[in-house]
C-alpha cells in the first residue's frame, strides 16, 4: 500500500500540474468582478495538489496495514480481458455490431471457462443476434452495421 | 387530495407503467440474487432501454429494479450465505443458519414480508416528507444552493472508508472531469482539445458504466479462476408464507428496521448496508433472546431486510427534492431523468408535480409487485442462481458497449466508457473509492454554476455564503461532516511511523 500511495501521489501531482498548465491556456473573457471560466479549474488544481501531496506524504512517511502481494495470475487475466475489450472496440466501427461482437462474446465465454465449443458458438451467435434485434427493431437504437451494411434491413 | 397527486397516481397506475414496474422488479430480484451482480450493474443493463422509453415508464422500470434488487440480495444471502448485494450482508447472519436447519422457505418468507413492510413505510415517508422538503428548498437562493451542493459533496467522506485523503481525491478527480466541455455560465470551451465531441462534456452515465461494470467483470473473472464458484443451492424451500407466530416476532425488528432505514436513507451516503447492520444491532439489543441472534433468529432476518428496503424510499427524498443522490443508484436515476429533460430538485415538484407524484406512486407499486412476485415466484426465481457466469458476464460486457453507444449514437461515448473502465480498475488497485468520483460528476457542474452565479451577483463578495442563514447552516454541516470523518479515521487507526 505504501508503494501504491507513492505511485498514486506522484501520478496525481503530475496530472495536477498538467491540469494547471492547461488552465493557464483557458480563454479569459469575463465581466468585471465576476469569476472567469478558469476560476473553478484553479480551485480544483489547488485541491488536487494539496491532496496529492498528502497522499505522497502518507506513502513516504506512514505505513498502512494490509500490504498485498501482486497476484500475477489476476494481473494476467485483467490484461487479457482488457485486451479483448480494446480489440473489440477498435474493430467494432468497421465490422459492425454483429460481426465484431460474436467473436468477442465467444472469447469472453472461453475466458470464463466455458470450454464446450458448440455451447460457445451457439450462445455467442444467439445472444448477439437477439440483442441486435431487440435494440434495432424493438427500441430503434441504430447499432453500427459495418460490413453487414446492405444485408440487414 | 390535490389533483396533481391523483394525476400522479393515475400516471403510475397506467397499464404500461405497471407492466414496466413489474418487469423492473422481476429483473431486480434476479440481479439482486446473483452474487457478483449489483443493482448498479442491473441498471447499466437496462439503461439503453430507458433512452428510448418515455420518462415515466423508464423511471417505473428503474424503481422496480431498485426495490426488487434490495430484496433479491437476501435470496442468495439465505440460500448460499453469499449476500447478493452488500445491503443483504446482515441478512445472511441469521438467514443462512435458518436455511441450514431446513427453514430456507421460512427465512425467505420473513425476508420478503419484512422488505415489503419496510418499503411501504419508506413510501409513506417519501409521500409525506418529499413535497414539504421541496417547498422549503424552493426558498433556497443561489448561495444556499451552492452550500447545499457543497454539503452534498462532503458525503464523499462517508464513502472514504479506509482513507479520507483517497476519498477526497476521488471526488477531486470527478470535479476535474466535470470541467471538460463548455463552462456552465459563459459557454467557453474548456479542455476540449478542439474535439467537437468533448464540447458536450463527459456524460456521467457513460462514466458510470465504465467505473462500475468493467472492474466488476474483471473481478468476477478473477474470482471464477480462483475457484470461488457459486454452487446452486440444494436446500428445500418448504413453506414460504410466514406463520402468525413469526409475524408477531417480526413486529419490533421490522419497526426498528423501517425507521432506521428510512432515516438513514434520507441521509446521503449512509446506504443500505449501514442501515441493515444498525437495525440488526438494535434488534439484538432490544430482544429478550439476544443469544439466538446468529443462530437463525427470525428477528435477525426481519430487521435488516426491512431496513435495506426502507432505505430505498428514504434515498429518493433528497434525490427528488434537492437533486442530491444518496447512493450510486439514485445518482443513476438522476441521470435517467436528465436524459428526458427533467431535473430532480424542488422545481420538479413545482413545474411537474404530477410527474413527481408519479415517481412516488411508481415506488409504491414497485413495493407491491415486489411482495407479490417475490412470494409467488420464489421457487422459480431461485433457479436463476444456477445461471452460468460464462453466459452472464460476456452479455454484460456487450451491454456496456450498447448502453454507452445508445446514449448519443456515438463511438466517442464508448471510448469514454472504456477510459473510465481503466480508471475504475486503477482506482480499485490503489484502493481509491469510485463513488466519490461519481458523486462529483453528478453534482460538480451545478456546484460550479451556483458558485459563479452567486459570486457574480454579489460582485465577487464571498461573504454572501456566510450571511445567508441557510447557506451558513449547510457550510457548518459540511465542516462538521469532514471533521467527523477525519476524527473517525484518526480514532480507527492511529498512524504508525
Amino acid at each position: 500500500m505504501k508503494r501504491k500511495n507513492i505511485i498514486a501521489g506522484l501520478a496525481l501531482i503530475f496530472i495536477s500540474v498538467g491540469y494547471a498548465y492547461l488552465t493557464t491556456g483557458l480563454p479569459i473573457r469575463t465581466l468585471p468582478d465576476t469569476p472567469n471560466p478558469a476560476f473553478f479549474p484553479w480551485i480544483n488544481t489547488g485541491i488536487m495538489l494539496i491532496l496529492s501531496v498528502s497522499l505522497l506524504t502518507q506513502g513516504l512517511f506512514y505505513t498502512e496495514a494490509g500490504e498485498q502481494k501482486v497476484d500475477k495470475a489476476a494481473t494476467r487475466l485483467t490484461v487479457i480481458s482488457l485486451s479483448f475489450f480494446v480489440i473489440y472496440l477498435l474493430i467494432l466501427p468497421s465490422l459492425g455490431f454483429v460481426v465484431a461482437s460474436i467473436p468477442f462474446f465467444a472469447a469472453m465465454m472461453l475466458l470464463f471457462e466455458e470450454r464446450r465449443p458448440i455451447v460457445v458458438a451457439i450462445s455467442s451467435v444467439a445472444v448477439i443476434v437477439l440483442l441486435f434485434c431487440i435494440f434495432r427493431y424493438g427500441f430503434g437504437v441504430f447499432l453500427p452495421l459495418g460490413v453487414t451494411e446492405g444485408l440487414v434491413p | 387530495m390535490s389533483p396533481d397527486v391523483l394525476e400522479g397516481f393515475a400516471q403510475a397506475s397506467l397499464p404500461m407503467s405497471l407492466v414496466s414496474t413489474a418487469i423492473g422488479v422481476l429483473f431486480g430480484l434476479i440481479v439482486g440474487m446473483i452474487p457478483g451482480m449489483t443493482i448498479s450493474t442491473g441498471i447499466i443493463v437496462l439503461l439503453p432501454l430507458t433512452f428510448v422509453l418515455p420518462a415515466d415508464i423508464s423511471i417505473a422500470l428503474l424503481l422496480g429494479l431498485y426495490v426488487g434488487g434490495m430484496t433479491g440480495g437476501s435470496f442468495s444471502a439465505v440460500l448460499l450465505n453469499i449476500p447478493g448485494t452488500p445491503s443483504a450482508s446482515a441478512t445472511a447472519m441469521d438467514g443462512f443458519p435458518m436455511a441450514s436447519k431446513g427453514q430456507a422457505g421460512r427465512a425467505l418468507g420473513i425476508a420478503i414480508t419484512a422488505s415489503f413492510i419496510g418499503g411501504l413505510f419508506s413510501f409513506l415517508c417519501l409521500y409525506l416528507i418529499a413535497p414539504l422538503l421541496a417547498e422549503v428548498a424552493l426558498e433556497f437562493r443561489t448561495p444556499d444552493m451552492f452550500s447545499l451542493l457543497f454539503f452534498g459533496m462532503t458525503i464523499i467522506c462517508s464513502f472514504a472508508a479506509k482513507s479520507l485523503v483517497k476519498g477526497l481525491l476521488s471526488g477531486a478527480i470527478g470535479l476535474v472531469i466535470v470541467t471538460i466541455g463548455q463552462d456552465p455560465v459563459m459557454g467557453t470551451a474548456r479542455f476540449t482539445f478542439g474535439d467537437v465531441n468533448m464540447m458536450a462534456g463527459i456524460h456521467f452515465l457513460t462514466a458510470m458504466i465504465g467505473l462500475f461494470a468493467v472492474p466488476q467483470l474483471v473481478e468476477n473473472l478473477i474470482e471464477m479462476r480462483n475457484d470461488k464458484k457459486v454452487e446452486p443451492t440444494q436446500a428445500k424451500l418448504g413453506n414460504v408464507l410466514p406463520r402468525l407466530a413469526d409475524l408477531k416476532r417480526m413486529r419490533v425488528p421490522v419497526a426498528i428496521g423501517s425507521f432506521t432505514g428510512s432515516f438513514l436513507g434520507i441521509l446521503p451516503g449512509a446506504g443500505g448496508p449501514i442501515a441493515a447492520f444498525i437495525s440488526y444491532d438494535y434488534s439484538r439489543k432490544s430482544s429478550k433472546t439476544p443469544e439466538e441472534f446468529g443462530k437463525g433468529a427470525v428477528e435477525g432476518v426481519a430487521a435488516p431486510e426491512s431496513a435495506n428496503n426502507a432505505v430505498t424510499g428514504g434515498a429518493l427524498i433528497p434525490m427528488m427534492t434537492l437533486g442530491i443522490p444518496g447512493d450510486p443508484v439514485t445518482a443513476i436515476l438522476i441521470g435517467a431523468l436528465t436524459i428526458h429533460g427533467l431535473a430532480p430538485g424542488p422545481l420538479l415538484f413545482m413545474e411537474r408535480s404530477d410527474f413527481a407524484y408519479g415517481i412516488i406512486f411508481s415506488f409504491f407499486w414497485a413495493n407491491i409487485f415486489n411482495f407479490i412476485i417475490a412470494l409467488l415466484g420464489l421457487r422459480i426465481l431461485v433457479k436463476v442462481l444456477s445461471t452460468p457466469k460464462a453466459l452472464l458476464m460476456p452479455a454484460i460486457a456487450v451491454l456496456c458497449v450498447v448502453g454507452s453507444y445508445a446514449l448519443r449514437n456515438s463511438f466517442f461515448d464508448v471510448y469514454v466508457m472504456l477510459f473510465f473502465g481503466f480508471l475504475g480498475l486503477a482506482m480499485k488497485w490503489l484502493n481509491v473509492p469510485v463513488v466519490p468520483l461519481l458523486l462529483a460528476l453528478v453534482l460538480g457542474r451545478q456546484m460550479e454554476e451556483h458558485l459563479r452565479v452567486a459570486l457574480t451577483s454579489s460582485k465577487g463578495d464571498a461573504s454572501v455564503f456566510f450571511t445567508s442563514p441557510i447557506s451558513l447552516t449547510f457550510l457548518c454541516l459540511s465542516v462538521a461532516s469532514v471533521a467527523w470523518s477525519f476524527y473517525s479515521e484518526r480514532k480507527k487507526k492511529p498512524a504508525s511511523g
